[in-house]
């Protein structure tokens, strides 16, 4: 407790000039096409995301994209290709080797491809250990900028919740691009 | 007499390729920092905004960071105080061996370089793996990075690649990025799989909630918290955001003003700990709180760590993260070393042209260069000057104020022209090294006007 104090009074005894917080309104981007705009940026940052056509089967639609993943884990009803259930496991270790996890997505971001997901399985280490991750997202929920985003989630209570835009990536050596660091190697998102 | 920034330079620069890929490299980052920026219209409010909310953070610091630890609380969190970099690393210790932690697995974190955490841990025995790539190749080597956001800029693909087929067994003389980057990951699998602690920094905590969060490209944040029941947080005090809406300007500017990207692929925020599981914050002043008292360098505060100023300034792209003396290198790194000690980091005021390029580009706008100009003007106070150059100055200050002398003076300047090379690279000119001397023109612009010889054209 003493260290905190001694902070807390160190900070106090530097009395500076005091500075009002700012008003944030800002004048920010908006699109014309949020969901156009959603759909070109996270092509742009390595990932891909498409719109389901009317009438078209979701799960036909994944099925073509990934034909030979055998181990696929989502927890959403929806989805009827053979998969497992990976809230079923206590242990996130065991989720290393899912080959192809499909999740839901809460809203996305047009001005960046983000695409926020508060925790939603019972292992958030789903998100980031599989090896292609599909991210489902209702395309009526597509936000301009991050200033929305957050007004969105402002009431909201996750304990974990991410913004992911694209494939996990890096650029450590010698700045080149290389997709597939230490998370998913490939993001799709489907709207629909 | 050279500073130790200028000796270090001219090694970085013997090496012409590598400088030049470097100068290079870095600007075209700041390139696609420009490009970003051009997207928003508003890009410049925002800056104007985001400094306003740190000025605004840092003056009233007490109260968010109380409010920020007792809503982490709330949540269940387990909030620390570290008063220094010894305490900070002591708490460290004190939660993973309460909790027999043998390997801990490590996200990039510049609070951890500064309190010199590794060593530390690993004198007591704790297996420390750094998970970022970048970082793990510098550990490898036995280095430290040098820039905070690209921190193994200065090493070639080759020497990744030896460097891998020694500890990752990676076939010979394959040194292609997208190889190395995927034996890597295969690797540091196997360290996420096993370990048993992580560790973050944090880009930001927000006051009203009590969250942390984290950007990375990797994910590597996220692996290594999500596969290990305790995880524990450096943060240094600066990092306080007041709230969410706040966080909306700051997530807006970070990546695309470090790396030009929209936004990094992974923007984590961790409210609570994950069931079953810890969650600890080590909140760190380690000499921040005596900045805030500096009305001179308060600024400093605002910094969010985006690197910005790095790619940008001329003098760092052109001498490397290591010419400097202070751990954290270019514009901002040369302002925090004087503020963490003047008389050890004095050495690399000089590494600055004041071209006010940092200035014009930091996201929350920082007077970065202003700062630069202030402690160099000090620097007699700290018997730092340099001799030669002060020398120099005079001599300089002699004359221009003597108008009649310095013409004289002028219209003898070609001779100069003329001179053996030592008159004029001597050791009393020490701008004379690595500087080459432009010819003096055989009549001064002044003589020719006078003569009539220079004439207004009349040009539509
Ligand atoms: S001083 Fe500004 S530009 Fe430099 S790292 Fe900090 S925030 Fe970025």
């Amino acid at each position: 407790m003493s260290s905190k104090n001694d902070i807390i009074n160190n900070i106090r005894r530097h009395v500076s000039t005091e500075y009002d917080m700012p008003e944030i309104r800002v004048e920010a981007v908006k699109f014309d096409n949020p969901v156009a705009e959603f759909l070109e940026i996270s092509r742009s940052v390595g990932g891909d995301a498409v719109m389901l056509k009317e009438g078209e089967d979701i799960n036909t639609f994944i099925r073509a994209l990934y034909p030979k993943a055998v181990t696929v884990a989502t927890n959403l009803s929806g989805i009827t290709i053979p998969s497992f259930n990976p809230d079923e496991t206590d242990d996130p270790h065991s989720l290393d080797g899912v080959e192809l996890a499909i999740v839901k997505g809460e809203f996305g971001v047009a001005e960046n491809g983000c695409v926020w997901i508060p925790q939603n399985v019972k292992q958030k280490a789903l998100y980031f250990i599989a090896e292609n991750l599909v991210i489902v997202l209702d395309k009526n929920r597509i936000v301009n900028n991050m200033h929305e985003a957050y007004e969105r989630i402002a009431a909201s209570d996750y304990g974990f919740g991410v913004y992911i835009s694209g494939p996990s990536k890096t650029a450590d050596i010698e700045q080149a691009l290389v997709i597939g660091a230490h998370g998913a190697k490939s993001v799709m998102i489907i709207l629909y | 007499m050279s500073t130790k920034h200028a000796k270090s330079a001219t090694l970085f620069i013997r090496n012409r390729e590598q400088e030049q890929w470097h100068n290079e490299t870095l600007w075209f980052v700041r390139q696609k920092r420009d490009n970003m920026a051009m997207r928003i219209p508003e890009w410049e409010d925002l800056r104007e905004l985001a400094g306003k909310i740190k000025m605004h953070t840092v003056s009233r610091l007490d109260f968010y960071l109380e409010m920020f630890s007792s809503e982490a609380e709330r949540n269940g969190i387990t909030v620390h105080w570290a008063k220094d970099a010894r305490e900070h690393n002591e708490i460290v210790y004190s939660i993973l061996e309460k909790h027999q932690v043998k390997k801990l697995v490590k996200s990039k974190s510049m609070l951890t370089e500064e309190c010199l955490l590794n060593p530390y841990l690993i004198e007591k025995g704790i297996e420390v793996v750094e998970s970022d790539l970048g970082e793990r190749i510098l550990q490898l080597m036995g280095e430290h990075p040098s820039h905070i956001v690209m921190p193994a800029i200065h090493k070639k693909r080759e020497e990744v690649g030896k460097l891998f087929e020694e500890k990752m067994d990676s076939e010979k003389g394959n040194s292609d990025p997208t190889y190395l980057t995927h034996t890597a990951r295969r690797y540091l699998r196997r360290e996420f799989l096993t370990a048993d602690a992580a560790m973050t920094g944090a880009n930001f905590g927000v006051a009203q909630t009590g969250e942390v969060v984290v950007c990375t490209n990797e994910g590597n944040a996220d692996m290594g918290t999500s596969l290990c029941k305790l995880h524990i947080v450096s943060m240094g005090i600066e990092k306080i955001v007041p709230d969410l809406k706040s966080l909306g300007v700051f997530t807006r500017l970070l990546a695309r003003s470090a790396t030009g990207q929209p936004s990094t692929t992974y923007t984590s925020h961790y409210r609570k700990p994950k069931e079953g599981g810890e969650m600890h914050i080590v909140i760190v002043d380690n000499g921040r709180s005596e900045i805030k008292g500096d009305s001179e360098h308060v600024q400093t505060l605002k910094c969010i760590r985006c690197g910005a100023c790095m790619n940008t300034c001329p003098v760092y792209r052109r001498s490397g993260g290591y010419s400097y003396t202070y751990f954290i290198p270019g514009p901002v790194g040369i302002n925090l070393g004087m503020l963490k000690c003047p008389g050890k980091y004095y050495d690399n005021v000089s590494a600055c042209s004041l071209c006010y390029s940092c200035n014009n580009v930091c996201p929350v706008k920082i007077d970065l260069a202003d700062q630069i100009y202030r402690w160099r003007q000090n620097l007699d106070s700290l018997r730092k000057a340099d001799r030669t150059k002060k020398l120099m100055s005079k001599g300089m200050k002699f004359l221009f104020t003597r108008p009649a002398l310095y013409r004289t003076v002028l219209k003898m300047a070609p001779a100069i022209n003329y001179l053996p090379r030592i008159f004029v690279y001597n050791k009393l000119n020490a701008w004379g090294y690595g500087r080459e001397l432009p010819r003096f023109a055989g009549e001064s612009f002044t003589s020719m006007w006078k003569k009539g010889k220079i004439r207004k054209t009349n040009k539509q």
